[in-house]
């Protein structure tokens, strides 16, 4: 019962962590999972997709609602999101497990060393307005067009391609939504502005994570039995981390995570060395 | 041909509404099978079963807490996948057939995905 109710409070706790920073949550859960309650990484990295798609798939609904999200554009990265999604979760189960952890590692030391920057760097990318110039072939600028929303133009279709399938691969394998890569892929890369690009990569994040889940489950790599709290906790946390965040001091909350994380990280690459 | 983006305005809506709604059925499903787990006395480190479809009816009929907690994570996986098939309806209502073979492409690469784990491939 009691470690149970542990793993409600830890999902929670990451779920509120992860609200409030704007991540999936899925770079919390995998170091708790194992390294709190001593699950191997590959099963970590299953409850942490099922945990991923919750939380997606409610942001995800009512950003559809609102009409923040651009659907054409993440069903069609998707395609390719969902192509890197079968093949990370195809190699997840040949790859030896201390090599996952030091791939998971070495995340977390970009996600912290990001998150560091963020407090000091100021937002990066041009005008939310700038507009593309129009490539040489018609076909391409119709379907850039087409993917295109109200007050920006999307470019560089070609890269976000090349991305989404990257992101895909890194999900699969690493138990995390994503959106650390495909935020700024869309943002930065693309043209999208941020608002939209978050709201996009949160409704692809839950077909990428299904994507993998499927060959997790079918592989017996998922446990109902820590599945079950560990999710309803995210989800719990993050319901609440999402009506908190404009009474929190974010600096100082993204200065803990940038420690939490940095330690995680060492933990885990001492269970690579050990 | 070239179809406006607000052609499927009222269909995001309604599909923002589905995969909230799906989302508060799962969280339902599994708070009731880790109420049962934690009645039952079970430990979440003690070894869950993996999931079998033709055990899942009868788990569910006996209230073992593993049926209502695979029922559970059935529901949150298929959501995004309804999310995909709803949007190629949706797109396929609006004429956009660029955009429903797209989304047909998505739904493609799933299913290989679980034929090459169910044969073993992957």
């Amino acid at each position: 019962m009691i470690i149970g109710l542990l793993m409600l409070g830890g999902g929670a706790a990451a779920g509120v962590f992860g609200s409030l920073l704007g991540l999936g949550g899925g770079v919390l859960i995998v170091p708790l999972l194992t390294l709190g309650f001593g699950l191997p990484l590959r099963d970590a990295v299953g409850v942490s997709l099922v945990c991923v798609i919750m939380t997606s798939s409610a942001a995800a609904g009512v950003y559809l609602e609102r009409h923040v999200a651009n659907l054409r554009l993440g069903i069609t990265l998707e395609l390719f999101t969902a192509l890197g999604a079968l093949v990370g979760g195809s190699i997840a189960f040949l790859l030896d497990e201390r090599l996952i952890t030091l791939l998971f590692a070495g995340l977390l030391v970009y996600v912290a060393v990001t998150m560091a920057r963020a407090g000091t760097v100021p937002a990066a990318a041009g005008s939310e307005l700038d507009v593309a110039p129009a490539t040489e072939d018609p076909r391409a600028n119709t379907m850039l067009e087409r993917l295109s929303g109200d007050g920006y133009r999307v470019r560089h279709l070609g890269r976000g391609m090349v991305g989404a399938t990257f992101a895909g691969i890194a999900s699969a394998l690493l138990g995390i939504g994503g959106g650390i890569i495909k935020v700024p892929l869309m943002h930065l890369a693309m043209g999208v502005p941020l608002r939209v690009a978050t709201a996009t990569s949160n409704l692809m994040i839950g077909i990428t994570a299904a994507a993998s889940t499927v060959i997790y489950v079918v592989h017996g790599g998922i446990d109902p039995y820590v599945a079950g709290p560990t999710a309803i906790g995210v989800f719990l946390g993050a319901s609440v981390g999402s009506r908190l965040s404009h009474r929190v001091d974010l600096r100082q909350l993204r200065l803990l995570f940038v420690i939490v994380i940095g330690y995680t990280a060492i933990q885990m690459l001492l269970r690579v060395v050990g | 041909m070239t179809t406006p983006r607000g052609a499927t305005f009222g269909a995001e809506r309604q599909l923002g509404r589905l995969l909230i709604t799906l989302a508060y059925v799962s969280v339902a499903l599994l708070v009731g099978g880790v109420v049962l787990m934690l009645v039952a006395g079970i430990s979440p480190l003690a070894g869950g079963p993996a999931l079998n479809l033709d055990m899942l009816i009868p788990d569910l009929a006996a209230l073992d807490p593993s049926g209502l907690l695979w029922l559970g994570l059935l529901t949150v996986i298929a959501t995004p996948f309804s999310q995909v098939v709803l949007a190629a309806i949706a797109y396929g209502r609006a004429g956009d057939w660029s955009m429903v073979r797209i989304a047909g492409g998505i739904l493609a690469v799933i299913a290989i995905g679980i034929a090459a784990a169910v044969l073993g491939t992957v």
